[in-house]
């Protein structure tokens, strides 16, 4: 028993709470334990520590074989009980009491072997713990060792998903305005999921199926087990450095709740936030949310989905092409049509124009025409008035231009007259 | 020309002779890239494929990056 109790002492960190141990004493032990001592010491039937007064043994001692009993008699075990008096006590381990109706037993979670209990009880909780049963020294007491915890409805799981989850939120990584926009045209796509997975082999399958123009570039870490989270972490920080990524998926196929736990760290949720492009994560199957998920852009509900969220087939993209290629021929040729159009009316506004023109210069000639016509001598002859005229055409309108016997011509209607003044008298007087 | 900017491209030239707000030359100019570019980006598409590749950190801190089948 003694190099058993050495090396437990030499794992378990120091505890203000815990008295140094004492020295290992001789071992001393009562007479249901005779049979176990070793053959090397003497059997002594006449007496034995603590028979008589004179051979008291120390408390030390007496507590140090009670500790070697009960440590002998249990091997580890499950217990069941309601979890009281829960405190974290500041040196980093978890002190509380399991108990039922009538009884109660003092237990402790070491900080060391707090990562295998997914958050710590609470109060009135109803666990099973699993652990080893101890006597602490130098308080006299009972105390199991509790290594692994769970709460019935899984309800330290839910605990501890609710504590990350509001510490994330907290620190703003489950906002909706952070979420970014896939690229559409993924190049490089890294996968941060195990080599052996079905995560992988799916992926695969469905862009060679799409036959999509993509590098798949595989990150290898564990998806489960111990060094699952710290080998996510550090594939995803290795996408960063690499930078050459335009797009990561982080996921696994579908596994055990215990498999899939991973994916609800807060180290890898906040690896996912910081990564620098955008991130879809693809959690096992369609009903498994993970916390992963919630700080991803986008959450596929299977590897399957997110290889195809994450890039466009090559049908999808002749069919863009098509589309294109008819938009572009279509307005082309009604822009042509339209200029076609255009340059009808104008040639219609053009023949409309000149006919206008036309009709109109027609009618001012006749106004003209009028006019000149009402101001003509010629009607005025024909309304019976004659013109005088000199022998130069020129109008004599005057009597002052008529002298005696000068000849000139009248003319009236229908022609020329030649005429003479006979005499001149004051009245002007003309034949 | 990446095939993302080539799609954003001819994008662009549809809208434009969409608009129908063109010199009929500017129009017949579009129209003659945008074919280039359909071109350009079909022939890219017939000549996709997928490749897969691990990523291998160096203890240097530098990447290589692997063929797989």
């Amino acid at each position: 028993m003694t190099p058993r109790r050495a090396s437990r002492g030499a794992e378990e960190p120091d505890l203000d709470l815990f008295a140094p141990e004492p020295p290992p004493p001789p071992a001393p032990a009562p007479r249901a334990q005779k049979q176990r001592r070793p053959a090397s010491q003497p059997e002594r039937a006449d007496s034995y520590p603590g028979e008589t007064a004179q051979s008291a043994v120390t408390v030390s001692m007496l507590s140090q074989a009670a500790r070697d009993v009960i440590e002998g008699a249990f091997i580890p075990l499950w217990v069941r009980g309601e979890v009281s008096d829960f405190k974290a006590h500041r040196n980093g381990h978890w002190y509380f009491c399991l108990r039922d109706r009538t009884a109660q037993i003092k237990c402790v979670v070491w900080s060391r072997d707090q990562r295998r209990v997914p958050a710590s009880p609470d109060d009135g909780m109803q666990v099973v713990a699993f652990g080893r049963l101890s006597v602490y020294a130098a308080r006299g007491e009972m105390q199991f060792t509790v290594l692994r915890i769970e709460a019935e409805g899984d309800g330290l799981r839910r605990k501890a998903l609710e504590r990350t989850r509001a510490r994330l939120e907290a620190d703003g990584l489950l906002a909706p305005e952070r979420k970014r926009p896939l690229p559409r045209f993924p190049r490089v796509i890294a996968v941060v999921t195990s080599l052996d997975g079905a995560a992988l082999h799916d992926i695969v399958a469905v862009l060679r199926r799409r036959a999509a123009n993509v590098r798949l570039v595989v990150v290898p870490a564990k998806v489960q087990g111990d060094s699952a989270v710290l080998e996510l972490c550090a594939a995803l920080d290795r996408v960063n450095r690499w930078g050459k990524a335009d797009l990561v998926i982080v996921g696994r196929g579908g596994g055990g709740r215990e498999d899939l736990w991973a994916f609800n760290d807060e180290r890898v949720a906040r690896a996912v936030a910081a990564c620098d492009v955008p991130t879809i994560s693809a959690v096992g199957h369609e009903v498994d949310i993970s916390i992963c998920d919630l700080v991803a852009d986008v959450r596929a509900p299977t590897p399957s989905a997110a290889a195809e969220a994450a890039t466009r087939s090559h049908a999808e993209l002749q069919g863009e092409l098509r589309k294109l290629s008819l938009r572009m021929s279509s307005s082309a040729r009604a822009l042509v049509r339209r200029r076609a159009d255009e340059l009808r009316h104008l040639e219609r506004d053009v023949a409309a124009a000149s006919t206008e023109l036309v009709q109109r210069s027609r009618r001012d000639l006749q106004d003209v025409a009028a006019r000149l016509h009402a101001l003509s001598p010629v009607a005025t002859l024909a309304r019976g008035y004659a013109v005088a005229c000199d022998d130069h055409g020129a109008t004599l309108s005057d009597v002052a231009a008529f002298r005696d016997e000068m000849p000139f011509d009248l003319v009236v209607r229908d022609g020329v007259v030649p005429s003479r003044v006979r005499r001149r008298s004051t009245d002007s007087e003309a034949t | 020309m990446k095939f993302e900017a080539r799609l954003a491209r001819l994008e662009a030239i549809a809208q434009q002779l969409e608009s129908g707000e063109l010199e009929l030359s500017r129009a017949l100019a579009l129209f003659e890239e945008g074919v280039e570019q359909l071109r350009a980006a079909a022939d890219e598409l017939a000549k996709a494929e997928t490749r897969v590749q691990q990523l291998a950190e160096r203890a240097s801190g530098t990447f290589d990056v692997i063929e797989r089948e």
